[in-house]
């Protein structure tokens, strides 16, 4: 057993579009060691909801196509793991699954009751690796025990991520209960099954401001009180800093930067992540933007895609995307130039 | 213009539509050359008592009826009263359901919520029980078809101007030409109207289906123009005694009815995914 | 609360629509060009005589009158003598309602039971072959004539194959009575020879009538499952885990169906027009038969009265369609 949980290496994912063909990743790198907060940064259409994916193994069927690379999640390529096993033994079992919109991420034709016990059906702990691979096409029964066994432990979840009257709630629909609410139970749902690693796909982006740094606050207690690997993506740079242990930046498809969040808000050594800490307002009030636009990922930049807009930019970066390489302990940045000097002011 | 061309290119990249319009086309065709194209084209009042129930040969590529009549000839001028009925029955439905819905969407009051109440109970009962019952008081004749498909189908044009008005009355531009002071009547034609014409032009070319349908089965029970009128649902009828042996009598106007309703659930399918742009998306998502 | 609001409502609203409708049916059967108390009188009655039967028909009464004792006549299922079969035609009715019930309940099951899982395989194999051949079926159901439909099976099964019956709802006298439901009494009698007879009537006009309503019910199911299969809901129980039948035949059929029951109103609209003609060519002892015998016969009663039950009969479909829907629908019903 080792120290890294998960290990993508290498991940290149096209998708076919009506304008060609996009090369939405391009040999992206993606560490997280077990009980890791990892924030996956980034704006919107860089790749991360593609990359959170693809560890999934739910990509769009018909329009999308890993080209290379390996998802190594405790020593097995889950991209060369049968995909009948993957649903079976591997999503919601050992790694679940936190979705950006709670609202319509809920079937609103049943209880949410009935949709926690049908996870629970299929992926309780309670049962062992060998009753859970079996095939989901034969029929199942969740017996009286189990059923009872597994309904506690819903009562006991809901109640650790607070939820007032937990046997009420499950009797309800989605559309009776708050955003705020419907994302506690999906967080609820997520550890229910003890998983190794959640993937939380911006998690509070469709909740209100006031609710985001409770549930995030709730989402990191029960993580690492529990010993649970998050990824966690976002394009807020400073929900990241407050619940990460480690960070990665991507930029159009690539990532560009690892690090542990101290490292990374200290020395940020890209220069597109040093422009974008810049970019968040300072103390006096000033926003230094980016200039340049986000560029097409169906014709992307060669090399570096982030050359064009790069004030560091050389010929190399023009023509071959820089190999990794450490800058400091546990970070890695993927630049020919890296930034040296520390930025002018901290994040609070 | 521009829209326009639009159209015209995304309807010929549509082979669904492109299909149905064919379809239509050949009706038309059929209708108004039927002098021209029909082998036999006295046969649609003579009668060959010697030659009856032959079947398909060079001679009746269709075979012959039980007076001896030549089918396919016969197919070709009931063409023209299926195009008739359909044509008028439907033009005066879209007259009559187009205003009423126009003025029920645009004034609130009990005035409009009594038009769409009439609407209602006609379209609370199935259009063919209607139909049946004003073709039989009536009595048996193309005109009284056409009376009886057009009291009963005005009201989905009516339902469906009134639910668009209503839904567009809230744009901007209608509210402001109503502060503008322009006139009801003229806000009616040239502001609401034409933003409708779409659904109207699609709801009417599915609308022509099933009127046919309607036509032919009212044909079908004797409430169409009466023998010996070569109406393609009566000729169906007038077959019926002579099977299995004269398959060809009751197979041909049976396939003439779907070609030509096929063609028209197409044609207006393929409008819809053409003209209106929210269902247009939800089909690309489709294929 | 809201549910109850809408039930409320649309039970409020059948009055009235039954109300309009008997005034169409007055009004059309006031539109009769000829006098028909002249032509009932006789080409010899004197001006007295035909007074007379003016009188005596209520005709003389101002036409508000008229309505008033029509519809309060019709309200108390009095819709006059039939003159096909010379009875009361409310008797004629209630004889022949459960045949057209019957054919149309079977009618429904096989359309339901073949039309929803074609519609969801037709969805979740988008453009395949089955897909494609899916799609010619569904659009050929809905520019069908029925009455032609009818007439190729028959052509085709019963005379030329000979596999079943060419018309009729059973040989000899059927079986004993209970329901008026021909397969339901032959199961209470026991009487296996019986049960397969009716059922062999029972086929044709079954699959004529199922046809253009399994079409429909195909084309909004796999609508219905296209949408729900894009949805969020199942990107999550995808990401989660969930086995891919659960996903399809659970949680996104039950989302499709809800909208599929809003469209049983206009199936069962297609099933009322499609069961005249359908039950015509099969001589299916029905209400549809009786209205077409009573075309043939001239009969304005009994037109008028099939017109009125039928319209009766589909406003209570719609409404108990409405209500379902409240019932089915969770975020309709609180």
């Amino acid at each position: 057993m080792t120290a890294e949980l998960l290990r993508v290496r290498d991940l290149a994912v096209s998708f076919a579009t009506e304008g060609g063909t996009a090369k939405v990743l391009d040999r992206v790198n993606l560490t997280i060691g077990r009980g890791q907060i990892v924030g996956l940064v980034g704006e919107s259409g860089c790749g991360k909801t593609t990359l959170a994916r693809s560890i999934l193994g739910v990509l769009p069927r018909n329009s999308a196509q890993i080209g290379s690379g390996s998802i190594v999640f405790d020593d097995a390529d889950l991209l060369k793991v049968d995909p009948a096993t993957l649903e079976r033994t591997v999503r919601g079992r050992q790694i679940s699954f936190i979705p950006q919109d709670p609202y319509g991420s809920f079937n609103p034709v049943f209880t949410i009751g009935s949709q926690i016990m049908e996870l629970m059906k299929w992926k309780s702990p309670e049962l062992n690796d060998r009753q859970a691979a079996r095939s989901g096409w034969l029929p199942r029964f969740h017996g009286r025990q189990r059923y009872r066994a597994d309904r506690q432990r819903v009562l006991e979840m809901l109640a650790a991520v607070q939820l007032p009257n937990p046997d009420a709630i499950l009797a309800k629909y989605p559309h009776e209960v708050s955003g705020g609410q419907r994302q506690r139970l999906m967080i609820a749902m997520a550890l229910l099954t003890e998983p190794k690693l959640i993937i939380a796909d911006e998690p509070t982006t469709a909740l209100d401001v006031t609710i985001q740094a409770q549930i995030l606050k709730l989402l990191r207690q029960l993580a690492t009180g529990r010993g649970v690997a998050v990824l966690f993506t976002t394009h807020d740079l400073g929900t990241a800093y407050e619940i990460c242990d480690r960070i990665t930046v991507m930029y159009a498809g690539q990532e560009m930067e690892e690090a542990p969040s101290e490292g990374f808000f200290n020395r940020p050594s890209h220069p597109y992540t040093s422009r974008l800490l810049r970019s968040l307002p300072s103390n006096d009030g000033g926003l230094v933007g980016i200039p340049g636009e986000i560029p097409s990922l169906v014709n992307p930049p060669i090399g570096c895609r982030f050359h064009p807009r790069c004030e560091y930019a050389t010929e190399i970066c023009c023509s071959q995307r820089p190999e990794p390489h450490d800058v400091g302990v546990d970070h890695v940045v993927r630049c020919y130039h890296p930034v040296t000097e520390k930025p002018k002011q901290a994040v609070q | 213009m521009e829209t326009l061309r639009f159209v015209a290119g995304r309807f010929l990249q549509d082979r669904v539509a492109l299909i149905g319009a064919v379809l239509i086309l050949l009706l038309v065709l059929a209708a108004v050359f039927a002098p021209w194209l029909a082998t036999h084209p006295q046969d649609v009042s003579e009668f060959h008592p010697a030659d009856r129930l032959q079947g398909p040969s060079l001679a009746h590529f269709l075979g012959t009826d039980r007076m001896g009549s030549d089918v396919y000839s016969r197919l070709l001028y009931g063409a023209r009263i299926t195009i008739t009925i359909a044509v008028i029955a439907i033009s005066v439905s879209v007259l009559i359901g187009v205003p009423v819905g126009l003025v029920a969407g645009y004034y609130r009051g009990w005035f409009s919520e009594l038009l769409m109440r009439v609407s209602d109970i006609f379209l609370a009962v199935p259009q063919i029980v209607l139909a049946i019952a004003i073709a039989q008081t009536l009595g048996p004749s193309i005109e009284n078809v056409i009376l009886a498909l057009s009291a009963t189908y005005w009201p989905f044009w009516a339902r469906l101007v009134y639910a668009e008005t209503r839904s567009i009355q809230n744009e901007v531009f209608i509210e402001a030409s109503i502060a503008l002071g322009v006139s009801p009547l003229r806000v009616m034609i040239t502001h609401i109207l034409p933003n409708i014409m779409s659904s109207i032009i699609v709801r009417t070319t599915i609308g022509m289906g099933g009127t046919i349908l309607t036509a032919a089965a009212l044909g079908f029970l004797g409430l169409g123009p009466p023998a010996p009128s070569p109406e393609w649902g009566r000729t169906i009828a007038e077959s019926r005694e002579f099977l299995p042996d004269a398959w060809w009598y009751a197979t041909a106007p049976g396939l003439a009815i779907f070609l030509v309703v096929m063609g028209f659930n197409l044609l207006g399918d393929g409008l819809r995914d053409i003209l209106d742009p929210k269902i247009r998306r939800s089909r690309t998502h489709d294929r | 609360m809201k549910f109850l609001v809408l039930v409320v409502n649309r039970c409020l609203w059948f009055l009235p629509t039954v109300l309009g409708l008997m005034v169409i049916t007055f009004t059309i059967s006031h539109l009769i060009p000829a006098d028909p108390i002249a032509a009932a009188a006789g080409e010899n009655a004197t001006a007295e005589q035909i007074a007379a039967l003016r009188v005596k028909f209520g005709l003389d009464q101002p036409i508000y009158v008229q309505l008033y004792r029509y519809v309060l006549a019709v309200a108390q299922g009095d819709f006059g003598i039939s003159l096909y079969t010379q009875r009361p035609i409310v008797f004629d009715i209630a004889t022949r309602l459960p045949a057209t019930l019957e054919l149309t309940f079977v009618a429904v099951l096989i359309a339901a039971t073949l039309g929803i899982p074609l519609g969801v395989l037709s969805a979740t194999h988008r453009n395949s072959p089955l897909d494609h051949v899916l799609r010619v079926i569904t659009v050929s159901g809905l520019a069908i004539a029925a009455f032609w439909l009818a007439i190729l099976f028959q052509l085709l099964f019963a005379m030329k194959l000979g596999w079943t019956p060419l018309q009729g709802r059973v040989d000899g006298w059927g079986p004993d009575s209970v329901t008026g439901f021909f397969l339901i009494d032959a199961v209470l009698m026991g009487d296996l020879e019986i049960l397969q007879d009716v059922a062999a009537h029972m086929i044709l006009p079954a699959a004529t009538l199922a046809f253009p309503a399994m079409a429909t019910i195909v084309r909004f199911t796999r609508a219905g499952v296209l949408e729900a299969i894009n949805s969020n809901y199942v990107m999550y129980e995808e990401a989660m885990g969930f086995p891919r039948r659960i996903i399809v035949w659970k949680y996104v059929l039950r989302n499709a169906l809800i909208g599929t029951v809003t469209q049983i109103g206009l199936i069962f609209g297609i099933l009322i027009a499609n069961g005249v003609v359908v039950e015509a060519v099969f001589d299916w002892p029905g209400l549809g038969l009786y209205a077409v015998s009573s075309i043939l016969q001239s009969d304005y009663n009994g037109i008028m009265a099939f017109a009125i039950i039928a319209g009766v009969i589909f406003i209570v479909v719609n409404l108990l369609v409405d209500i379902t829907h409240g019932l089915i629908d969770p975020r309709e019903s609180r």
